[in-house]
């Protein structure tokens, strides 16, 4: 009976999100909300406004961990050519562009006010937008190419976006223009209130729960969508065998 | 120190906007290939019987 045997990867009912995973991203999630907006100190210069900080910062931290995710899953890939690396290379990938645009979207949302305006060519801000730009472009690849090179074309692109990640941290080391010094690891008059650092490093830590949700949920469509391409040609196979006519 | 207020309601609005926006748009794709895995398995399992007889 062959086509009762056919391979159902990703087919199980296992919960994608386990409550092991997701109790402690939400708790630490309204943890964060409740420091952020009520117990954390305001920022002298800029007011209230600076606490998107909590928030953005984590945002693209979260990327860069993306980046590397999904880097050392591509090489995996490559070597070893085992379709579960390349289904958290694109989960890890896709979630590039979405904790991308938030650090983005947050970022013109926080510019505006205190800069006057929502973007600027800056050097920070131009590579973040590459890195956001380059990932869009890897699904994009992703879908327009063939079935059997689609996954080794998109590890080769995936290994170089990951090359951007040391250019946008450097980029406001390097460059001084219109974003701000890094106020973490950016020399003497650098660091944070301690109150605002234990905030932050909550803000950080629920973050990296809530990537990790979106991960697992993406890994799960991936291996899904891969099933149905699997089940799809065992049919055409079946059909062409003479074992079964449609 | 109050002034920019709403733009910090806009600024966490839009970011959990986002990923709760892509997680719904996920959570439908899965059920979506759920069912149609299913649909697919049944289909190839109902032609194999019918083509035995």
């Amino acid at each position: 009976m062959e086509a009762q045997t056919v391979p159902l990867a990703g087919f199980d009912d296992k919960p994608a999100l386990p409550p092991w995973l997701l109790a402690p991203t939400a708790a630490l999630m309204l943890l964060t909300l409740y420091l952020v907006f009520d117990w954390v100190s305001t920022e002298a210069t800029m007011g209230i406004v600076q606490r998107i900080f909590y928030f953005h910062v984590p945002a693209a931290m979260v990327s860069f961990l993306a980046c590397f995710v999904g880097g050392v899953a591509s090489i995996c890939y490559l070597v070893t050519r085992d379709q579960k690396y390349d289904d958290l290379s694109l989960a890890a990938n896709e979630s590039i562009v979405v904790f991308e645009s938030v650090n983005i979207v947050m970022g013109s949302l926080w510019a505006r006010p205190v800069w006057g305006i929502w973007w600027t060519w800056d050097a920070r801000l131009t590579s973040s937008f590459v890195l956001l730009f380059l990932y869009a472009a890897y699904l994009m690849v992703r879908r327009a190419s063939p079935v059997e090179s689609r996954a080794a074309v998109c590890a080769v692109i995936c290994i170089l976006g990951m090359l951007d990640v040391p250019l946008i941290y450097m980029s406001n080391r390097l460059f001084r223009t219109q974003h701000p010094a890094p106020v973490l690891g950016g020399g003497q008059n650098s660091g944070l209130a301690p109150d605002m650092l234990k905030t932050f490093l909550v803000a950080c830590v629920s973050m990296v729960l809530v990537w990790w949700c979106v991960l697992r949920v993406r890994r799960r469509v991936a291996r899904l969508d891969r099933a149905v391409e699997d089940l799809t040609r065992r049919a055409h196979e079946l059909v062409d065998a003479g074992s079964i006519r449609l | 120190m109050m002034k920019n207020l709403s733009w910090l309601f806009y600024a966490y609005g839009a970011g959990w906007l986002l990923i709760f926006g892509y997680l719904f748009w996920i959570g439908r794709r899965e059920r979506h290939l759920r069912h149609k895995v299913a649909e697919l398995h049944e289909l190839l399992n109902e032609k194999w019987t019918k083509t035995r007889k």
